[in-house]
């Protein structure tokens, strides 16, 4: 199922982590991050990936690696934004410790599943709400240049950043394919 | 043994370790035991101590990081100590300040108070040295050896409450900045 597409967009992510030193990747699974954590293992083999239990861990793990002076990424489906909330508010914004967010985004045109759909459509108020500033990424190639602006402000202003990955990167928009 | 006599006794024993202290009580008593450049002070983030101590042991492993967690804070984020478990760093002492009840909001029961051993759950996660102390001299002990040993450890003390007055300061960027500073990756 992996199509050169598939890759191309993984890839260049993952370009734009290299480029930034970002070698600590925190995760939670959503299908799309295979994509992206095959990418890292084959091209990045110096990028350690640590997977969490769940979103708001993922989140306090990356500040911890901040603190300990490396670039962090928490990568994680949009569903888990709303499980970080007030990690992001009282420790990364509070605190001034910037995390690069990669969210891969349900809900939208081509979701079968209703329940995404709520919080799909709150991603983006959230964040603003945060004052957390956020790129949406739907093609392979501007993704490596988004992640690596999205990236330097985060680090360079001490606030978390997120790149929003638009299911447009892997094909499925109003497709109707079935992922859990 | 009071959760600030524990508190002081662990502070007697450090070095040059990173401290992460929970939100509130866990807080307040290790500012008061005594304040040190490399103390972190949660101020929110309920449950997330173990998990910035985890970072901070993987980012730093040439560093031993002690995380002063409550029994209310860590039942918020169990899976933390599968996932300790899972990357195992030996710098890591996850200290448990026990006292089976939510003391800084308003002293309601936790699960611990009806059996919820937290030391057991530890071990079931994956985390070999895991154990439960109510004694100061066992506290002592086995806070020692974790100190040197290879870890990750678990060490569950059961305390009483200690009423602490005294609060760390609220600049959150500034505890951050001096903490970075202090474990020798300044901003």
């Amino acid at each position: 199922m992996t199509s050169v597409v598939q890759v191309s967009w993984a890839r260049e992510v993952c370009r734009g982590l290299a480029a930034l030193e970002c070698r600590e990747v925190v995760w939670v699974p959503d299908n799309p991050l295979s994509h992206v954590l095959r990418a890292l293992e084959q091209d990045h083999p110096d990028i350690r990936t640590t997977i969490a239990t769940r979103e708001e861990e993922a989140f306090g793990i990356a500040a911890g690696l901040y603190l300990g002076g490396a670039r962090p990424v928490v990568m994680l489906q949009s569903s888990g934004l709303g499980n970080s909330i007030n990690a992001l508010a009282s420790l990364n914004v509070a605190f001034e410790i910037p995390v690069l967010m990669l969210v891969t985004m349900r809900g939208g045109d081509g979701e079968w599943n209703p329940t995404q759909q709520p919080m799909g459509r709150a991603v983006r108020p959230i964040l603003d709400s945060l004052e957390i500033p956020h790129s949406t990424i739907e093609s392979a190639d501007r993704a490596e240049a988004i992640v690596r602006h999205v990236g330097q402000r985060a680090f360079a202003t001490r606030r978390p950043g997120a790149c929003l990955l638009a299911r447009a990167l892997w094909g499925e928009a109003g497709s109707g394919k079935r992922e859990e | 043994m009071t959760r600030l006599e524990a508190t002081r006794r662990l502070r007697v024993l450090l070095k040059t370790e990173a401290v992460i202290a929970s939100l509130g009580h866990p807080a307040y008593d290790l500012f008061e035991a005594g304040d040190r450049a490399e103390n972190f002070y949660l101020w929110g983030s309920m449950g997330l101590a173990s998990s910035i101590g985890l970072g901070i042991a993987m980012a730093q492993p040439g560093r031993r990081v002690v995380v002063l967690d409550g029994d209310g804070s860590l039942l918020m984020n169990l899976g933390s100590l599968a996932t300790i478990a899972t990357v195992a760093p030996p710098n890591l002492l996850l200290l448990v300040w026990d006292n089976e009840l939510y003391g800084t909001t308003g002293g309601q029961p936790t699960a611990t108070a009806e059996g919820s051993d937290l030391a057991e759950a530890a071990q079931a996660l994956g985390i070999r040295q895991a154990v439960t102390v109510r004694e100061p001299e066992a506290f002592d002990k086995v806070v020692d050896r974790a100190l040197r040993e290879p870890g990750p450890w678990v060490i569950v003390a059961k305390v009483g409450e200690s009423g602490t007055a005294s609060k760390p300061p609220l600049d959150s960027p500034m505890i951050k900045r001096r903490f970075m500073a202090a474990i020798g990756c300044p901003e």
